[in-house]
């Protein structure tokens, strides 16, 4: 019925071009319809795996499974060659093809049967053979379902002959000489396909198939505007895939990073479900513009998130505008980067891969936004084919990891009669009296609440549900993605964080495939509610006998035996009850809009020309109600109602031009681009007050009095960049790239910057000698690269003098007017210089794969708020910093294949960071507000602290060591690092190293896999959190049980100073607060976690049979299960005893394929 | 084959679009001159109606900003340092802190304090309104005057509490922050050299009238009132005595006959009095801050027995300006004294910055020292009749009248605005009365007298030297 005329009858010279190629479109045209038809007929699908098997089991194999029998004769079948193949469920005339790529035979394909006959030469072709005379190679590629792959390279090896493959799978190779070659074919994501040719003069046609690669060296990996493998890509770049992602049961994706990449450092904030995940590239670029006072945060490098090719428009910020439980009221009391995510709107369900790109080349061409290094979030796609439906769901519970154990009542009141007898004071029920002691005068001694189990000590609910539908044909693929899930806070009460997404993707080729056009847009609805007064998270010092929270009715308790307990202040703030701060909500609600269009066409052969269009909208709601019941009665309640909103918008449109091409043995690629942004963030905040009525506080209409106030921020950037990349040979890479960025950050004049970045690389594996003498090593890549990259993270107008009104005042009628700012308008970009160097080593057939790589990264001109003394007004200005801050680390990856059987597999990964800072310079260090923070030469991340020299044991009082080497009561405070002596500890916070190992086994349908992660690094430990408030002993706060460890009498040798009340001991409370800032609060907080364990069981395809199901599997997956580590209280990464400590989840799930 | 063609064209055309786009980079970041929300320095002096709303930023504060330097904060802890109140919460916090006389040099709040200062609503903003308002085009030369005038009496009005809080502070007369960043400390002369003349300045330019409605914004006398407490802390006798006279004889001002009047919106006694600006928070924080929300509750400052027991008998302002709380904890019933000049009546109170009964007693204080004792004495017993109390009569030593006028201060001025805690240390009597009040509390070497400049400072800015003692 289908004739394959691959054979060429006589024909006169003149007339055998044009023939050819109406052949070629006879042909293509053939197996298009061919493709359409067995689409529509019952499938003749074959499936085989054979290495240098003879053709006649081939044969037979296939007749067995389809029922076409080969006619061949005997003598024909001497000449056959044997074949290898591995193909599964792919159209018979696309096995065909590959059967007889290398084989000296034609055939036929009939109705039933395959006719096979001995090729004849051509009397032309005979005279070319003879004559010696050049010919073409003609052939396509396609893959295993005969989908044609553009772009593939087809190279002759050592030659100078190559070309690429067109949309249609096709290519030429012309005039090449005759003799034998050897074909390489390489795409990415796709095994290499070696094979020897002969070329005898007579034009060839041929056909091969290119398999999904499973080396990981040819895995596709997303990098700034392309793609490209691990084999070829001379950058620095990692990728966590989507099965990875999938063993881990987190609602924020950054939680399955963890570990995961060397390079990367992933930080939870705090236990909260939605709360913010810090991450960090390559060190600390900048310098720290904390105050001394240590209320606001330092700035955080973070890395760039572009996902699907659009920056996402919130990036890693807080999205929390509002306190809440996730948010860290100040630094003393948890993490001051935490608060809610915006990555925790995005369904890990929906992500194909994460890519982060840390090096100059991988990052350059990012330009300004890349300093910090990127993180491209690449989305699931639809593939063709058949319908397919797939549900997954699991369902949990989480638990704190780190209870903190406090003193019972009677160690409580021991502690408080300790503190009492060393003041020398006596419990008075006097407030007036220094002595005044509720807690011992009047509370019940014989009550005892464990505040931490009553607030932290529960368990929480964790559930997720996705189902997704996939399909389409080879030229309109979809996929629609519908994901739920809730995270329940274990605190009492209602608390939850719930996500509903919807994530979809469309693509088409047009049918002459020159026209792409990929569409997708997600929608994700996130809603986070707790209280919005994170005190709450104090409550946990409560004093044990504290009276019971609620009364016989439910009501809130205010008073105990005529004591106002919202009267007298603990460090838990005149709060009374800490359940009142459980009523007063907070609702934040997130809704992500991420949409994009990628349209790409073809102009020439080797010529795209493509534009992104991206938009993402970040929309944050919020409102928050402190109801008057929520209140002590006594203390002024005060109802009021917060309505804010935030909106994070991203417009980018990135036109480019592609260009591929074979030239002198080697593929040119070359992009020119340009990029266009626009990011507008919006915020506007309506507080009421004077309500009467709590009922009302969601109305805005009912307030008394309404503030508002908005902010309006408008940035612009433009960009045009090219970037020329060169195989040559397989063997050698050259990448050079160059950008020009715009921002409308900057003052006139200062707005444009030039960056770019240079790269090689060198796969000495494919060298001949190597190759011949250490066969061993399968693949050997050294290659490196340097570039600059520059910032523009700061906020607008920055360069002028910015005056706002305040609608919170009226003076007689006039809204005031006041400056927000200093300004300098000469500050412009700054400037990243990243060196690295990396080595990648492949054994036993990439069956272990190791890369070592070594990086410096140095950050000048940086741009900052340059700290000043309020006597200029402010505490800064912005401008660009004259110091050079240098990162400098090695990264180790071990990828091993370690057990391969039939039935049972084990494979493992491992990979260990360590990052060293140091300040390179820094010109007028001395006279700058700096002298004291930094040294020339040290981290920019290092505190300088006293040195903690135990305490007295004769006064029970903490002493610190003295500048001359002896105990003191009073250390100094530095004022300059030229000061530093035997008084001060150089602490640094920043992890020595970190990474992880994962493992996993698989034995028939069982498969486990265990992720460690961890870090070595010091940290503040518990005591920070206990001194930096309150010495222990004053009334209302308990204490960790270890405290009980202290100085209790003369001659006690005692590492803890004595109780006290504070309110006569002026000596014990100024060395305790001394204590909060010495190396006393400092140790070691490395740790190796547990980080994910995964355990699933597929069922058997006989059982799924008879139910319907293409797929099924169940599972059970455990995150933070355990961790080692010799940190005493506490959590180790988290570091303080006041947050959600992090959680341990345990689900167990389903995962149906129809 | 036209499909590809209009392809083609479509594509060609978007690349030179693009491209000619992407050539012109300049327009692509253009944005507005402004944020929508704000306004550039010559926006803001270019009219008078703007320039006034930035002066007017310099009062709102007082009422916009919890206890801080400005609104309850300038009383209260003034008021703990000294001897007059007690904070009755437990824990670490800055109110024992000033209690007990040691303030640790890295405190958040007196940090606080020195930013409020010198901040965008304090010394910055009189600063930038004097340089504004003095380049501008757009505001007449009585506009001018007016509103310069206020801003200058501003920063003489911050500085004089810097300098009686911290000693010598550095004196930053402009917004030029690369020059402000490194100035020392000047010393406490040249600090007061800058007040006065900044006063002298001010008085030229205000006129007589308030500007506007009520006493709310300065004039001509509140200029000249905190002229006259500046000399007297300066022991120029004469040059206050003339000062306080031109008040007294103003005939604007008189005493309240009602001492419960006199904290009131529109009160006679008022010089300079300021309304709450935020109706978030429609009440003068010295009134929230001391009176408790109920009777049953243990007031969070209570005023110590020096001053209760330092009231003498049928005074008025102990009726009228001392109230109390008496509290059942755990059987036995406790009585607790606050202030009460304010009464938490919220419309009705203003903050009183400086009032009239202030001027009598500094110019008793200067004809006492300049030996006019009969005059001193006369001045003196306005303040005590007014209270109820009997004038002193018959003659009086020097010293006993300088005692007298001391001891009424203390009673008439207490828990206002610092008056007690600086009337201490300016008298040189604050080692002897403290030593004896707060055995094992006050330092022998008398350093807690000054606060000490916050150690963040110092840190930024190397010139800074630290107060001795700290």
């Amino acid at each position: 019925m289908y004739n394959f005329y691959s054979k060429i009858v006589v024909q006169p010279p003149c007339c055998t071009q044009k023939l050819l190629l109406i052949m070629k479109l006879t042909t293509l045209i053939m197996i298009t319809v061919l493709m359409q038809v067995s689409a529509s007929t019952v499938a003749q699908k074959v499936t085989l795996s054979e290495k240098d098997a003879p053709l006649t089991t081939v044969f037979n194999d296939i007749r067995n499974q389809t029922g076409y029998d080969f006619i061949v004769t005997r003598s024909v079948l001497d000449q056959a060659k044997t074949v290898t193949i591995d193909v599964k469920n792919a159209e018979l005339p696309v096995v065909l093809e590959q059967i007889f790529s290398g084989q000296p035979f034609d055939y036929q394909l009939t109705e039933r049967s395959v006719l096979v006959k001995l090729r004849e030469p051509s009397l032309i072709g005979k005279l070319k053979t003879a004559l010696g005379v050049p010919a073409d190679i003609n052939g396509n590629v396609t893959d295993s379902l005969g989908q044609p792959i553009a772009g593939a390279s087809v190279n002759l090896k050592d030659t100078r002959f190559g070309a690429v493959t067109d949309n249609k799978g096709h290519f030429t190779i012309t005039s090449v000489p005759q003799g034998r070659y050897q074909l390489l074919i390489t795409y990415i994501g796709y095994s290499r396909l070696s094979t020897v040719i002969e070329n005898t003069g007579q034009t060839l046609n041929l056909h091969y198939v290119l398999h999904p690669s499973t080396d990981q060296l040819d895995q596709v990996q997303v990098i700034a505007y392309g793609k490209s493998t691990q084999r070829f890509n001379v950058g620095s770049v990692s990728t966590v895939g989507a099965a990875e992602i999938a063993q881990q049961p987190v609602s924020n994706v950054l939680n399955a990073l963890e570990g995961r990449v060397p390079g990367l450092n992933v930080t939870s904030t705090t236990g909260a479900p939605g709360s913010a995940v810090q991450l960090q590239i390559r060190g600390q670029n900048t310098l720290n513009t904390t105050n001394n006072t240590g209320l606001s945060p330092n700035p955080y490098d973070q890395p760039l998130l572009v996902i699907d090719g659009v920056p996402f428009a919130p990036q890693n910020q807080n999205v929390n505008q509002d306190y809440s439980i996730a948010t860290a009221l100040n630094v003393a009391l948890g993490n001051p980067h935490s608060g809610i995510s915006p990555i925790n709107s995005i369904n890990p369900a929906d992500i194909e891969s994460i890519t982060v790109l840390k090096d100059a080349d991988a990052t350059s061409i990012y330009g300004t936004q890349g300093a910090n290094g990127v993180i491209l979030i690449t989305t699931k796609k639809g593939k063709a084919g058949k319908t397919t439906l797939n549900l997954n769901v699991y369902t949990g519970y989480t638990q704190a990891t780190s209870p903190v154990q406090m003193m019972n009542t009677l160690q409580y009141n021991a502690m408080r009669l300790g503190a009492f007898k060393n003041d020398g004071l006596t419990p008075s029920a006097n407030a007036s009296d220094p002595g005044f002691a509720p807690d011992l005068e009047l509370f019940d001694p014989g009550k005892y609440t464990n505040w931490f189990n009553y607030f932290e000590g529960g368990e929480a609910k964790s559930t997720n549900a996705d189902v997704s539908l996939s399909g389409g044909t080879a030229g309109d693929t979809y996929l629609i993605s519908l994901g739920s899930n809730h995270s329940g806070y274990n605190f009492p009460g209602d608390y939850a964080d719930n996500r509903l997404s919807l994530h979809t993707s469309f693509h088409h080729q047009s049918s002459d495939k020159r026209l792409n056009v990929e569409f997708g847009t997600d929608y994700a609805y996130d809603r986070n509610n707790n209280s919005n007064n994170g005190a709450v998270l104090e409550a946990i010092t409560l004093p044990p006998d504290y009276p019971g929270l609620l009364d016989a009715q439910g009501n809130l308790v205010w008073s105990y035996k005529g004591f106002d307990l919202g009267s007298y202040a603990g460090s838990y703030n005149g709060v009374g009850n800490p359940l009142g701060y459980l009523k007063q909500t907070e609702d934040l609600k997130n809704y992500n809009l991420m949409t994009r269009l990628l349209v790409s066409y073809q102009l020439l052969k080797g010529l795209d020309i493509s534009s992104n269009f991206g938009y993402s909208k970040f929309d944050n709601v919020e409102s928050e109600a402190q109801p008057l019941l929520s209140q002590d009665p006594a203390q002024y309640p005060y109802a009021y109602a917060q309505f804010n909103s935030a909106d994070y918008e991203t417009v980018d449109i990135a036109p480019q031009l592609n260009f591929r091409k074979e030239i002198l043995k080697g593929q040119l690629s070359v992009l020119l681009g340009g990029e266009y942004k626009r990011n507008i963030s919006a915020q506007t905040n309506l507080t009421g007050s004077g309500y009467n009525n709590d009922a009302l506080l969601g109305s805005i209409g009912a307030a008394d009095n309404v503030y508002a106030s908005n902010d309006y921020t408008l940035y612009k950037y433009s960009a045009i960049f090219g970037r020329v990349g060169y195989i040559w040979n397989s063997k050698y890479i050259l990448n050079v790239s160059g950008r020009r960025d715009g921002s409308s950050n900057f003052g006139p004049g200062k707005q444009f910057g030039n960056f770019g970045s240079a790269a090689a690389g060198w796969i000495f594996s494919e060298e001949g000698l190597f190759k011949k003498y250490v066969p061993l090593v399968s693949y050997g890549k050294l290659s490196g690269s340097y570039g600059t990259s520059g910032g523009d993270g700061i906020a607008p107008y920055q360069y002028q003098q910015n005056w706002i009104s305040n609608s919170n005042e009226n003076y007689q009628g006039i809204r005031p007017y006041y400056a927000t700012n200093l300004f300098n308008a000469d500050y412009s970009w700054s400037l990243n210089k990243k060196l690295n160097l990396v080595l990648d080593l492949g054994f036993l057939k990439d069956r272990i794969l190791f890369n070592a790589t070594w990086y410096r990264d140095r950050d000048s001109k940086q741009l900052v708020l340059y700290n000043l003394p309020s006597q200029t007004g402010f505490s800064g200005v912005l401008q660009n910093f004259p110091a050079t801050v240098q990162n400098r680390g090695w990264e180790f990856s071990l990828t091993t294949k370690n057990i391969e059987g039939k039935e049972f597999r084990w494979s493992s990964s491992f990979n260990i960071s360590g990052n060293t800072n140091k300040l390179v310079a820094f010109p007028g260090l001395a006279n700058s507000p700096y002298n004291r923070l930094y040294t020339i030469g040290q981290s920019v991340n290092v505190q300088y602290v006293w040195k903690n020299a135990g305490v007295n044991p004769t006064t029970g009082v903490f002493q610190f060591t003295s500048a001359n080497g002896q105990p003191t009561y009073t250390p100094t405070y530095l004022t300059s690092t030229s000061q530093l002596n035997d008084e001060y500890v150089k602490e640094d916070p920043t992890p020595k190293f970190y990474g992880g190992f994962s493992n996993t086994f698989s034995y028939r349908a069982f498969s486990l896999t265990l992720i460690f992660q961890g870090a070595k690094q010091t940290g503040k430990n518990y005591l920070a959190g206990v001194y930096v408030n309150n010495p222990p002993g004053v009334y209302g706060v308990n204490e960790p049980v270890q405290l009980l460890n202290v100085w209790h009498k003369p001659g006690d040798q005692a590492s803890l100073q004595a109780y006290t009340t504070n309110a006569a001991s002026q000596a014990a409370s100024t060395a305790a607060y001394d204590f909060a800032n010495s190396s006393g609060v400092w140790g070691d907080a490395s740790y190796l976690r547990l980080k994910t364990l995964s355990f699933s069981y597929t069922l058997p395809a006989a059982l799924l049979k008879k139910t319907g199901f293409a797929g099924a599997s169940i599972y059970v997956h455990a995150q933070n299960l355990f961790t080692i580590t010799g940190y005493q209280v506490g959590d180790p990464e988290t570091q303080t005893i006041f947050g959600i400590p992090v959680q341990k989840t345990i689900v167990a799930g389903l995962n149906l394929t129809l | 084959m036209k499909a590809i063609k209009y392809y083609n064209l479509l594509f060609y055309s978007l690349l030179a679009l693009t491209a000619s786009t992407w050539l012109s980079c300049k327009k692509l970041i253009q944005t507005p001159a402004n944020a929508t929300n704000q306004i550039g320095t010559a926006q803001v002096f270019a009219d008078s109606a703007d320039a006034e709303a930035a002066v007017v930023e310099m009062y709102v504060d007082f009422s916009d900003s919890g206890i801080g330097l400005q609104a309850a904060g300038l009383t209260v802890y003034p008021g703990l340092s000294a001897d007059e109140l007690k904070f009755t919460g437990g824990g670490t916090s800055f109110e024992n802190e000033c209690y007990t006389d040691a303030i640790p040099v890295n405190d958040g709040t007196n940090n606080g304090l020195w930013t409020t200062a010198y901040g965008y609503s304090a010394i910055y903003q009189a600063n930038s309104c004097i340089q504004g308002i003095t380049s501008s085009t757009g505001i007449s030369l009585s506009e001018k005057n007016q509103l310069t005038g206020e801003a200058e009496f501003m920063r003489a009005f911050w500085y004089f509490y810097l300098v009686n809080l911290y000693g010598g502070v550095p004196l930053v007369t402009s917004t030029n922050y690369l020059a402000n960043a490194t100035l020392p400390s000047a010393t406490v002369q040249i600090v007061y050299s800058q007040i006065i003349s900044d006063l002298k300045d001010a008085q030229h330019r205000l006129g007589v009238n308030y500007p506007t409605a009520g006493r709310v914004r300065p004039n001509y006398y509140t200029a000249t009132a905190l002229l006259a407490r500046v000399y007297l802390y300066q022991k120029d006798w004469q040059d206050a005595e003339t000062a306080a006279s031109v008040i007294i004889n103003s005939g604007i001002y008189s005493l309240e006959s009602n001492l419960d009047n006199v904290f009131l919106d529109g009160s006679n006694e008022a010089i300079w009095q300021v309304p709450f600006a935020n109706p978030n928070q429609p009440y003068v924080d010295e009134g929230r801050v001391f009176v408790p929300p109920s009777a049953s509750t243990i007031p969070k400052f209570v005023l110590t027995s020096f001053l209760l027991n330092a009231f003498e008998t049928g005074d008025n302002r102990q009726s009228n300006w001392v109230n109390s709380n008496s509290v059942v904890t755990g059987g036995t019933a406790v009585t607790y004294y606050y202030p009460y000049k304010y009464k938490n009546g919220q419309a009705q109170e203003d903050y009183m910055l400086f009032r009239f009964a202030e001027q009598y007693l500094i110019r008793a204080e200067a004809e006492a020292a300049l030996n006019d004792l009969p005059a001193a004495v006369a001045d003196l017993n306005k303040i005590r009749n007014r209270a109820g109390l009997p004038g002193y009569s018959g003659a009086m030593s020097s010293p006993a009248v300088q005692a007298a006028i001391l001891h009424e201060r203390q009673i008439e001025l207490f828990c206002e605005l610092g008056s007690r805690w600086f009337d201490l240390k300016r008298t040189g009597a604050v080692n002897a009365v403290l030593g004896l009040e707060k055995p094992g509390i006050w330092p022998a070497d008398g350093h807690a007298a000054l606060y000490p400049v916050p150690l963040p400072q110092i840190q930024k800015n190397p010139q800074l030297t630290q107060n001795p003692g700290y």
